[in-house]
């Protein structure tokens, strides 16, 4: 109550995105052409509006206020989710309702409220990029909550809305009940770790845990409650055990909607993971042996410590072995998103001490690489319908040598070919577990690299080197300038970026200025 | 492994065990005293939909135009809005008039309302409210 003026200023960002998004609900149901086509351009001005308003309210009084856990992890984490939220926008630019508006405009079709998408897409879209940022401000359990919340309800309905379809209307369902499951797993951790610590504020929640940890060690049932998060979380992460949803619904969303699904609920859900584990803490832990002797460990507690090893190891192995089998583009590309998941769990095992820096820096180029694939596929079309298979795009470089360029480099990018930014991120995560002893983990990312060279590497072999066959040759580029826009500007990006590397290591580095570990919570406790 | 103290953590959970046992047995006797006791009394009189009432006329399996669900939901999302501003009228009486408080009460309540009011502009504009 206290600062409340200074906690709403903080959240100057969210705001400015939540009235664009009421805005263009009602600019896209309008009777004119012209004002329903500036509903992208409103969407991308809030987003740059969101990341100027970011930079003038983040100052440290304010966040002194907020009492946050990572008090700078929105000042990169909330740029990064505007500048790809813009890219996000002009992969759906081109496709969404764009059959209805060329019958609107031919003449064919008369304008009908009811049938125009627009509107309520773009909003949907902000309302859940609004949802990610409010979880990287969250000082409490409740507030993280309805912020993971707001990221996804707006998913469930992208998926649905955007294509009338029965394969979009079951992906969707599949999306709403698995993630309603999850959410409950969520929720029951939450309440667990309220149980085991008597407080939902995680500053709070930090301090009596580090008093557990300096004593007999953290309970049971605050160990259970961060393992069940953990679990309940891997359900926005498309980690495993949940990550079977993800092929199906990407297969079955529309292509802009399965760009917004790979990076937006992942982001989010890094934060909230990352969030819950520091107010657990990377260190101060203890074992306590037979002859009641106390031994110290650095890191996770050892039982969430196996956890999420497992779950990360088995995130890559699982989601590099299932895209090798797949033929459609976009379970393909579910794949590699919970592969990349997998990459990513190392840097939040590893902890402040690099990890979660490494992960955020991970987190641009994979946000950069998703852009620059869907990009081109957005910009692809085969008979009005979207490019879904390795087949369709044999050839691409005679018909468009540039999308095929633009193509073979993110794949590279994910694959993890240096010089290329994808490489360079994943190196840096690779260096930062071996610094942080998980040399295991980092031995498993190498080798999963390998194995996912086997379907990145169709990619570049379905653009570049096949020749054109009947299918390929009914493939067109679609009428509009914005995806192929957004790849083109991606594609570069990650051909540039790697000059500027040590600059962005340094600028991810900082979401975890001001963090108070567990263990250097326990110290100024027993000074005092 | 010390500090594992599991028992005493379960412990306090007890009391949640009891109030499920105690549903499931209050559930059980009443099932089961009412198929021992009650009257039975079977026919086509008592399998009727209303059974003391009016008799029922035409099939229950009646189509209605969808407009009416649209409009039905509508109905439902603004009545519910309305009620949140109960407990916040009651609230806001109690808070000094012209405090910061207030007046940042006002602001939320405020917030609250605009939404609502473009939630409205866009269902008419959407044509829930159309019936030709």
């Amino acid at each position: 109550m206290v600062d409340m003026s200074q906690t709403v200023a903080l959240l100057a960002p969210e705001i400015v995105l939540f009235v664009a998004s009421m805005l263009v609900a009602v600019l896209g149901l309008s009777r004119s052409t012209g004002i329903r086509s500036l509903v992208p351009w409103v969407c991308v001005a809030a987003l740059v509006g969101s990341i100027l308003a970011l930079d003038a309210v983040w100052t440290p009084e304010r966040i002194q206020g907020a009492r946050l856990l990572f008090p700078m992890l929105g000042k990169y984490g909330k740029a990064l989710i505007a500048l790809i939220g813009i890219g996000l926008v002009a992969v759906s630019a081109g496709s969404i309702d764009r059959r209805y508006e060329e019958a609107v405009a031919r003449g064919r079709a008369s304008f009908d409220a009811l049938r125009v998408v627009r509107g309520e897409y773009y909003a949907f879209l902000l309302l859940s990029l609004t949802g990610a940022m409010l979880v990287m401000s969250a000082p409490d359990l409740i507030w993280l909550f309805l912020g993971l919340e707001l990221v996804s309800l707006p998913t469930y309905i992208m998926v649905a809305v955007a294509r009338t379809g029965r394969r979009s209307m079951e992906a969707a369902m599949k999306y709403f009940f698995l993630g309603a499951l999850a959410t409950a797993v969520t929720l029951y951790g939450f309440a667990m770790l309220y149980g085991a610590t008597g407080t939902m504020q995680l500053i709070a929640m930090r301090d009596v845990l580090a008093e557990q940890a300096a004593g007999p060690g953290l309970s049971t049932t605050a160990l259970l409650g961060t393992i069940l998060t953990v679990l309940g979380l891997c359900f926005k992460l498309a980690a495993v055990p949940m990550h079977f949803y993800a092929p199906d619904v990407y297969e079955g969303a529309p292509l802009p909607v399965t760009a917004f699904l790979s990076f937006t609920p992942k982001i989010a859900g890094f934060s909230a993971l990352i969030t819950v584990l520091g107010a657990v803490g990377w260190s101060g832990h203890a074992m306590v042996d037979h002859d009641g002797v106390r031994i110290a460990y650095e890191g996770l507690p050892q039982p969430v410590t196996a956890v999420l090893w497992m779950v990360a190891a088995l995130t890559m192995v699982l989601g590099n072995i299932g895209g090798i089998l797949q033929t459609s583009l976009k379970r393909t590309l579910a794949y590699s998103s919970i592969a990349n998941s997998g990459y990513m769990l190392v840097g939040v095992i590893v902890g402040p001490k690099g990890g979660i820096g490494a992960m955020y820096l991970f987190m641009l180029g994979y946000g950069v690489m998703t852009i620059a694939t869907f990009g081109v596929l957005a910009a692809l079309e085969r008979k009005g319908e979207e490019v879904d298979s390795f087949e369709s795009l044999a050839g691409l470089r005679a018909a468009h040598p540039g999308l095929a360029f633009l193509l073979t480099v993110s794949a590279l990018s994910l694959l993890g070919v240096p010089p290329l930014f994808g490489a360079l991120a994943k190196i840096v995560l690779v260096f930062v577990a071996f610094e942080g002893g998980q040399a295991s983990l980092a031995a498993v990312l190498l080798l999963n690299t390998a194995i996912g060279a086997v379907y990145y590497l169709r990619f570049v072999g379905a653009a570049v080197v096949n020749p054109q066959n009947a299918k390929s040759q009914e493939v067109v580029a679609i009428p509009h300038w914005w995806p192929k826009t957004a790849a083109i500007v991606a594609g570069l990006g990650l051909i540039v970026l790697p000059a500027f590397l040590s600059r962005l290591v340094d600028a991810s580095a900082t979401t975890v200025d001001g963090y108070v570990d567990l263990g250097e919570a326990v110290a100024s406790e027993t000074e005092r | 492994m010390n500090g594992w103290n599991l028992s005493s953590d379960l412990a306090a959970y007890l009391p949640v065990l009891m109030v499920c046992v105690m549903a499931i047995v209050f559930a059980a006797i009443n099932i089961v005293a009412s198929l021992l006791l009650g009257p039975k009394a079977e026919g086509a009189v008592k399998g009727m939909s209303y059974e003391s009432g009016m008799d029922p006329i035409g099939t229950t399996h009646k189509r209605f135009n969808v407009r009416f669900y649209i409009l039905a939901m509508t109905f439902l999302l603004f009545d519910i809005e309305i009620i949140f501003l109960y407990p916040w009228a009651l609230a806001f009486t109690k808070l000094e008039p012209g405090s910061a408080e207030a007046g940042l009460f006002l602001a939320r309540i405020g917030v609250f309302v605009g939404t609502s009011v473009i939630a409205y502009v866009y269902a008419w504009k959407k044509g829930v409210f159309r019936f030709d």
